[in-house]
């Protein structure tokens, strides 16, 4: 192994740390927020994405606009954009984590996520055997866009612009309802009391 | 620290911590941040020491290629276990096995059902992070940070799959 890669693993390892904590800090890792997001009732996910997506874009605009960094777009796919958009926000709600919470979730000791994980390298697996096949008939080739270059303007000037949108919608968030309300009881997103607790097959009454 | 021992940070500051993170990946790794990939590595990797036929695809053998890119990733993914765990022993945010939503989310308290539930998640998550090319980190932050037009259209798929299954698969929490 180079010694580039062993670097690369350790800045993974330091990184991954650092994500981990904001993840588990945040609360944004547990279900409760995951899937009151996607019932539109708790807004902790909403907001941990649009402030890390605009502090990325503020990050960007000056890396790339002084030119130490290219960026790294994705190819634009519409059709596998939209299909496989759809599967993973579905496999998200009922997960109740997405694929980098999963092991944050299981950091904290959530055992259902171990069968998420489980379930997720077998969908690598099999999209991997699909792959040639789901190349040919879904996904294809596109091109590279970003909306700064379809309108013409250099990309930190966009990347600023949908910075300070973010930022006013963020306050009018904050404003509609406080992200402290939305922590529930145990810092969980749980909201009920009294909730049964879950029957486990050690356990002798089932 | 005692900002360390606290249960929950706003939101503010985690999305800033978390959109910082792609100063080390772009400078450091030049790449952005994402987290799918990693389950191609890691599980093509176990797949293909059990059927070799699978290095025959292209997809395949580029996902397992021991490059700073694909092993970065699957450091990133496990970092994020060890600073979860890390994060909650410091605050003594200690969590039952399962989260107590799910007893009401799924209107069942048995655990196997929340396990079948999980792996068929993590199967229909990924198979969709795959054939869109990203997740909620490759596609969200990292490509609504470019500006990109494709991962704008996959996340606002994954938003609309994510809303339309847990209004109607799972019950209110």
């Amino acid at each position: 192994m180079s010694s580039s890669v062993g670097i690369a693993i350790l800045t993974g390892l330091l990184m991954g740390i650092v994500f981990g904590i904001a993840l588990e800090k945040s609360r944004v890792f547990e279900p409760g927020m995951i899937v009151g997001q996607m019932q539109l009732r708790n807004f902790i996910m909403l907001k941990i994405f649009l402030t890390a997506v605009a502090t990325g874009a503020v990050v960007l605009a000056v890396l790339n606009g002084f030119g130490f960094v290219k960026l790294q777009p994705k190819a634009t796919l519409y059709a596998a954009d939209l299909a496989g958009g759809a599967l993973l926000g579905a496999g998200i709600a009922l997960a109740g984590a997405c694929p980098g919470t999963t092991l944050a979730q299981i950091g904290v000791g959530y055992r259902d996520a171990l069968f998420t994980l489980a379930g997720g390298l077998c969908g690598a697996v099999a999209f991997s055997y699909a792959q040639p096949w789901l190349d040919k008939a879904l996904i294809g080739t596109g091109p590279k866009l970003i909306f700064t270059d379809l309108v013409g303007i250099p990309f930190w000037q966009g990347a600023i612009g949908l910075s300070a949108v973010i930022a006013v919608i963020l306050v009018l968030m904050e404003r509609a309802r406080s992200w402290r309300n939305d922590l529930g009881q145990d810092s969980d997103g749980n909201f009920a009391g009294g909730a049964e607790p879950f029957r486990h097959r050690a356990a002798p009454a089932e | 620290m005692p900002f360390f021992h606290e249960k929950a940070w706003s939101p503010y500051a985690a999305g800033v911590l978390i959109g910082l993170l792609q100063i080390p990946a772009f400078l450091m790794i030049e790449t952005a941040l994402g987290a799918s990939s990693s389950y191609v590595t890691v599980g093509d990797a176990v797949a293909s020491w059990l059927d070799p036929s699978l290095l025959k695809i292209d997809y395949v053998a580029k996902h397992l290629a021991a490059t700073a890119k694909n092993l970065w990733q699957v450091a990133l993914v496990t970092g994020i276990a060890i600073g979860a765990f890390i994060s909650m022993r410091m605050s003594g945010a200690r969590r039952q096995p399962i989260s107590p939503i799910w007893a009401r989310a799924l209107g069942s308290s048995s655990s196997s059902l929340r396990y079948g539930v999980a792996f068929v998640a993590g199967f229909l998550m990924l198979f969709g992070a795959r054939i869109a090319d990203g997740c909620t980190s490759g596609h969200g932050l990292s490509g609504m940070a470019q500006l990109s037009v494709g991962s704008t259209v996959a996340v606002a798929a994954m938003f609309a799959g994510g809303i339309v299954t847990a209004s109607l698969l799972l019950r209110r929490i």
